[in-house]
């Protein structure tokens, strides 16, 4: 009995850890490519030319369902309360961005008619039916990435910011955001409330620093960006840190838009050729010649293969086409050599967070390792305990013509058949623990106010309940195979026993 | 009852051979450095039907022996040179044709489950099986468990049928913590006989029973062996009982003293 109970502990243990921490894993790494595509051509820094036609050839394959120009840099962004903090900027065609990644499910400020898991009073204030309109408003802004200008009554390219970038998102205990209005520190040790609820009239200053296209840098670019929205992606390091921003507006801004090509007028041509600047009307000598254009340029194009392309595949597909491409405009974009490994699948480009995931399951094996362990001895020192027990008894059966491998036998059957209960049970326990964690956990709260899974705290909201099917059989083996393991030692010794002390043991 | 212990003791002696025959055979337990003789050259004859008592002061190797002649443990290897002026040059316990001390321990198992009932003071009955498992699992040990489940309905016929005889037909389902001593006992005796064997080993089986009770156990035993034909060899340190058999054994010194 105590020995089934351990192996029904141990199995649900192991199988609810493991599912949990694996769920969570996964929801992390999905998360994560929520804003990246399947892969990436990456050109960072100057950025190629000719993605257009790139895309076109892309957008051309079988293999591949959309392609999308974007622009990847750092700049320094200034809150409504004044604080400037470094962000990481995306510079995205709003529309086939949204073709290729999830841009448009991660929109936060939008009307819905469900509250979330955990808002079990309907706070939310997305739900409220007065807030429809405005939210249905700010959702279109969030996809278009415009927004009305109430004063001048014009509609601007607005951007859409992290849902954590601001700090005025309270995060509420269901795991859902209240807009607070900043405070602005003033000088003399007041402050100042701002009246400000960003998707509606929050903007931000983004500084960047242009390169020339050498990839040096020019000058700080300064540039008053309104909010459109703002976007949850579920991995917090992108949510407090990045901004989407209109292509364009980041093309002009790093000078990576389209531009005249120009020469110095050399001295021995004709000194008292004269121009008229076509803004000003000014009349002035020729200093400058236009000798072609510059076209735009932007540093990564995105992929997003057909459904249940192989990623490799659609990367192999990619690169042929980009090698059609490099061929079609020689000297003007990297070779197709030089972009073999510039060609990245998210995998490839969230592999930091993956390989931290991936220590995190070693870690966790290596615990369950050890409960695996100490399960083994748990069982060896029930069923040791067992056996001295019945020692006698033991004795009485070789008294009774039993042999050596029949006892032996007896308790191993008796091992496997606790593991196989214990682990059936313990395998349900698990199962249903898993599937119904969160309503537990909820239960707990209430009833013990223990949280564990705190919203605030923890960027799911939910705690993963998935179990699967894998994972409960080798755990459910396992079970099984420790009783017997656990079993055999003591049923060994027992067997062997010399039948005479056994019979003559207390 | 008197009379028919002699007539059988009359029988046994004249007209059989030894069904159990031991020679120079030699126990010492080692405990640690310490060495503790038990048996120095016990030699000892018994016939087929013939119930034999060994006597002997509390300590003196009758389990010992008894172990020795069910298989449960073997004599020393080699015994020390007093053996010789005994005259038992060598080692032997010899059961009908078979020489136990140079058998398998599969075919000691074998021999105890199928020529062998033990029966021993503190009855020694399993406490989670109920009575009729009691007796029946000897009958699984000697079949096996396939085998077992072949000859099911004939081994518990004989369970419930031993069980009836000795006034348990009643308790079949009771376990054995809710029995009296004498009950206990008559079910270890059951136990015993499931797969009919042809030799009995008692070590002291009314030792722990009050006289009456131990009486009655006696009166049971000595049915047996005169409607089965069974051997009998029974441990007792009580003089009385000891009487009762055919023939009385002493152990003295670990050395048999025959009466
Ligand atoms: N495993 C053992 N190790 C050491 N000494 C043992 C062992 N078993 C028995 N002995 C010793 O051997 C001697 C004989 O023991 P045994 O049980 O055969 O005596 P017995 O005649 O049956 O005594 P009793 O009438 O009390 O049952 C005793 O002195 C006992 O201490
Ligand atoms: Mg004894």
């Amino acid at each position: 009995m105590l020995a089934m109970a351990a192996v029904l502990l141990s199995v649900a243990t192991i199988l609810i850890t493991w599912s949990v921490m694996g769920g969570f894993l996964k929801t992390l790494i999905s998360s994560g490519r929520t804003l990246v595509g399947d892969v990436a051509i990456v050109w960072p820094n100057v950025g190629f030319a000719h993605y257009d036609d790139l895309i076109e050839r892309l957008e051309a394959d079988e293999l591949i369902d959309s392609a999308s120009p974007t622009i990847e840099t750092f700049g320094l962004i200034r809150l409504p309360d004044d604080r400037v903090e470094l962000i990481s900027i995306k510079g995205i065609e709003a529309s086939s961005y949204s073709d290729v990644t999830g841009f448009v499910d991660t929109m936060w400020w939008k009307p819905i008619d469900e509250p979330t898991p955990k808002d079990y009073e309907g706070d939310d204030i997305r739900l409220q039916p007065e807030n429809i309109s405005m939210f249905t408003d700010m959702e279109a802004s969030g996809i278009s990435m415009t927004r009305l200008n109430p004063s001048s009554g014009k509609v601007e390219a607005a951007g859409v910011l992290g849902i954590e970038v601001t700090g005025q998102n309270y995060r509420t205990k269901w795991g859902g955001y209240y807009p607070l209005a900043p405070n602005r520190a003033m000088p003399d040790g007041g402050v100042e409330r701002i009246e400000t609820f960003m998707p509606r009239d929050g903007e931000v200053e983004l500084t960047i620093l242009a390169l020339d296209s050498s990839g040096h840098p020019i000058d700080p670019v300064r540039r008053v960006i309104p909010i459109a929205n703002e976007f949850q992606s579920g991995l917090y390091e992108v949510d407090q840190g990045t901004i989407f921003v209109p292509l364009d507006i980041i093309q002009r801004m790093l000078r990576l838009d389209a531009a005249e090509r120009v020469e110095l007028v050399r001295d021995d041509q004709n000194p008292f050729e004269i121009v008229v600047d076509p803004e000003t009307g000014e009349i002035g000598p020729k200093m400058k010649e236009v000798i072609g254009v510059v076209p735009a340029r932007v540093t990564t194009v995105l992929v997003r293969g057909v459904d249940g392309a192989e990623l490799e595949a659609v990367r192999s597909r990619i690169r042929a086409v980009y090698a059609e491409f490099a061929d079609a405009h020689v000297g003007e974009v990297p070779s197709a050599f030089q972009m073999e490994n510039q060609i990245k699948t998210w995998e490839d480009l969230n592999r930091t967070m993956i390989s931290a995931v991936k220590k995190e399951t070693g870690l966790v094996l290596f615990i369950f390792g050890i409960v695996s362990f100490t399960t083994v001895f748990l069982v060896l020192a029930i069923f040791w305990s067992m056996a001295t027990e019945k020692t006698k008894d033991i004795g009485v059966l070789r008294a009774l013509g039993a042999s050596t491998p029949g006892i032996a036998w007896l308790w191993i059957r008796y091992g496997a058949s606790i593991g196989i209960v214990g682990s059936v049970t313990g395998t349900a326990v698990g199962y249903w623990v898993v599937l119904n964690i969160n309503s537990i956990h909820d239960w707990m709260g209430r009833t013990f106010g223990l949280v564990i899974w705190d919203p605030r705290q923890y960027y799911f909201v939910e705690i993963p309940s998935e179990v699967e099917p894998i994972k409960a059989a080798i755990v459910f083996v396992i079970g099984i195979l420790t009783c017997v393991v656990g079993a055999s030692i003591p049923a060994i010794h027992s067997a062997r026993m010399d039948p005479v002390k056994a019979l003559r043991f207390e | 009852m008197s009379m028919q212990t002699q007539t059988n003791k009359a029988e046994s002696a004249v007209q059989t051979e030894p069904i159990l025959s031991v020679r120079g055979v030699h126990k010492t337990y080692k405990l640690g450095r310490v060495k503790v003789p038990v048996l120095h050259g016990v030699d000892m004859d018994v016939h087929q039907g013939e119930w034999v008592t060994i006597l002997g002061a509390s300590g003196s190797g009758k389990s010992t022996l008894l172990h020795l002649l069910g298989g449960l443990d073997r004599p020393d290897k080699n015994p020390d040179k007093n053996a010789d002026k005994n005259g038992g040059s060598q080692v032997s316990v010899q059961f009908e044709d078979r020489e136990l001390t140079r058998l398998s321990k599969r075919a000691l198992d074998r021999y105890r489950a199928d020529d062998v009932g033990f029966v021993f003071q503190f009855y020694h009955l399993l406490p989670e099986l109920s009575v009729l498992q009691n007796v029946t699992i000897g009958g699984m040990i000697k079949h096996g468990r396939f085998g077992y489940r072949s000859n099911r309905k004939e081994i518990v016929d004989r369970a419930s049928g031993l069980l009836d005889r000795f006034g348990l037909s009643h308790r079949l389902k009771h376990r054995p913590a809710e029995l009296s001593g004498g009950e206990r006992q008559r079910v270890a005796i059951a136990r015993a006989l499931i797969n009919e064997p042809s030799l009995l080993l008692a070590d002291e089986p009314t030792g722990n029973l009050d006289v009456k009770t131990g009486a009655s156990i006696l009166d049971v035993i000595i049915e047996l062996r005169r409607d089965a034909g069974l051997t009998l060899v029974m441990v007792t340190h009580d003089d009385r009982i000891a009487q009762q058999g055919d023939r009385v054994i002493r152990l003295v010194d670990g050395r048999v003293n025959e009466a």
